[in-house]
């Protein structure tokens, strides 16, 4: 993916972008493979030190990483 | 009338005498004239023409999809990305605060690894010459890869004078043959050598310094002779044992390094390399006990002029020009190398050596052997560790002089102290001899220290030998985050395998450390 704006810096977010696309691109054929009619709403990663939430569209991508305090 | 005696002598010439050469005519009388020729060599005439040919011709071809760059001109439809955002904005603002109120996943860890819950010791490596001199291990380092540990034997009681020989001996880990009683390399040095201190980047350039006051740099990748830069005895040089040594990565040159040096004579010496394998002198600092400024809270010790013998040194991972020292009158000491003072009393070097003690924290009972700073902690609120012959451990905050947390690990005197590289609340200290005459814990052990767990007592306390011996140095390795190397009095080297509890970063490792850090200083 191409990144269009961000508030981090370049080389992460080109990392992500690019990780994170090719990531959305398989879990929405999962879903689809799954069953047909279903397709893919919001992807959700969990990781030791942060959350990562990924909104996908036909055009565009929108990428949120929280840090949830607990 | 006389008779004419003149008509006895008459005037005459004789003839003159020849002397016939003989070499030209005896060597033309043994000389025969000969010829030889070779014998004829056949040649053949043929010619080669190729006859078919074909034009091709070769071109890159604009690849179809051309690598973006950030900075390129995107076309971008705006109000069609507009709507997209509109139309998510509700569903990720949900999910945000879903996340942020949400209990679900506390406590909930995942194990991607095999859990590997003992601490075990992998190997244990000697010389067996140097043991039999009975020669101690004075320092251990892992090189750029993580795969080889090298260590020197020396003594570190030797006294004043001492002219042992000691041996830098290397093992590699990874070999498949790798036999803990035969170093792969074993450098012969004429003198101590009291610290290592294998190079960040170059896997096989390792850098000591001597009982003498001298560096001396070896490539372990030579044969023959692996010296390859060395200070010499000049007017520059240390006048004390150098007890430790450094890689500083040079601000100008990206693959050379500077080395810095310390030593109890009080000065912390930077060396530039020069062509002829000498290592010169570019920039040096003295620690003079009148520069050294005192807090009004720290007790006053009758300080003089002595110079203050230098036992340890480590840099602040956030801010290269700040780094802290050890003294042997038991102060840390917070220092910059963009001190401009000039030290006092400091004559006879080449280079003008500046006066870098910034500001002293709290002191220990007795000398600091080791300092080290943690890698994790932000900027603001950086955190070292000091230890001493009292056997406490100080955990200090650059920014106060009262130490946030004081440690009495054992009764014995700490050698080293260092951080784990990977989890921030993790620390190993590796003690020794001392006099205790009621205290069970035993000598030589290296403690693990886990302020999750405790911040009382070690997590872990590996003994480092069946018999009593004091643990004089260890270091982590931070390629291969399991391994820690520990090395004793007897000359053997453990190299120690940490479970996993002590090398997976926990969830919420960053903000206990910065808890840990805040909850003190208020």
């Amino acid at each position: 993916g191409i990144p269009i704006r961000t508030t981090l810096d370049n080389s992460t977010t080109v990392q992500y972008a690019g990780l994170l696309h090719h990531l959305t691109m398989k879990a929405r054929s999962t879903v689809r493979d799954i069953d047909p009619q279903n397709d893919l709403t919001f992807l959700r990663i969990r990781s030791k030190k942060h959350e990562i939430m990924v909104a996908p569209d036909k055009e565009y991508l929108l990428i949120v990483i929280q840090n949830p305090c607990e | 009338p006389r008779p004419p005696l003149a008509a006895m002598f008459a005037d005459g010439t004789g003839p003159g005498a020849d002397v016939e050469s003989l070499w030209r005519s005896a060597r033309s009388a043994r000389c025969e004239a000969k010829s030889c020729q070779t014998g004829k060599i056949s040649t053949a005439e043929t010619a080669v023409q190729s006859h078919t040919s074909r034009d091709a011709s070769v071109q890159t071809d604009q690849s179809k999809d051309a690598v973006q760059d950030f900075q390129q001109e995107i076309q971008v439809d705006y109000a069609s990305l507009l709507s997209f955002l509109q139309r998510v904005e509700d569903a990720v603002i949900k999910e945000l605060n879903k996340n942020w109120k949400s209990r679900a996943f506390d406590g909930f860890e995942v194990n991607w690894t095999d859990q590997n819950e003992t601490v075990l010791c992998l190997h244990t490596l000697s010389y067996p010459e140097a043991q039999d001199q009975n020669l101690q291990v004075t320092s251990v380092s892992w090189n750029a890869t993580g795969s080889v540990v090298a260590c020197s034997y020396g003594r570190l009681d030797g006294g004043d004078w001492s002219t042992e020989k000691s041996y830098v001996c290397t093992w590699n880990l990874d070999r498949r043959g790798l036999n803990p009683q035969r170093p792969d390399l074993v450098v012969d040095v004429p003198s101590s050598v009291m610290c290592l201190a294998f190079h960040p980047s170059q896997p096989s350039l390792i850098a000591g310094g001597l009982f003498s006051g001298e560096l001396v740099v070896w490539d372990t990748s030579r044969t023959e002779d692996p010296v390859i830069w060395r200070t010499g005895m000049t007017d520059d040089t240390h006048t004390d044992p150098v007890y430790q040594v450094n890689w500083l990565p040079d601000a100008k040159h990206r693959n050379h390094a500077r080395l810095l040096s310390v030593s109890t004579d009080g000065k912390i010496l930077v060396w530039r390399k020069e062509r002829d394998g000498r290592l010169a002198l570019a920039e040096g600092f003295a620690m003079v006990a009148q520069q050294i400024p005192r807090s009004t809270r720290l007790k006053k010790f009758a300080w003089g002029e002595a110079a203050v013998g230098v036992t340890s040194l480590s840099f602040s991972h956030f801010d290269p020009r700040v780094f802290v020292v050890g003294v042997e009158g038991g102060y840390p000491l917070k220092c910059s190398t963009a001190a401009e003072t000039l030290a006092l009393h400091r004559t006879g070097s080449s280079v003008p050596l500046r006066a870098p003690a910034e500001l002293a924290f709290s002191p220990h009972g007795g000398p600091v052997y080791s300092v080290s700073c943690s890698p994790f902690h932000r900027q603001v609120l950086n955190l070292f560790l000091s230890c001493g012959t009292d056997g406490q451990v100080h955990l200090h905050s650059m920014l106060q002089t009262q130490a946030l947390v004081s440690l009495q690990l054992s009764k014995k005197y700490l050698f080293c102290v260092r951080w784990s590289p990977v989890r921030p609340l993790v620390f190993a200290a590796a003690s020794g001899e001392g006099n205790c005459n009621q205290c069970f814990c035993s000598i030589g052990d290296v403690h693990l220290f886990d302020f999750e767990k405790s911040s009382q007592k070690p997590a872990v306390s590996m003994k480092q030998a069946a018999a009593e011996c004091p643990v004089y140095c260890l270091e982590f390795n931070i390629k291969q985050t399991r391994l820690l190397a520990a090395g004793d009095a007897t000359g053997t080297v453990k190299v120690w395998q940490l479970s996993s509890d002590f090398t997976e970063q926990g969830p919420r490792e960053m903000n206990h450390l910065e808890q840990l850090a805040s909850e003190i200083t208020d």
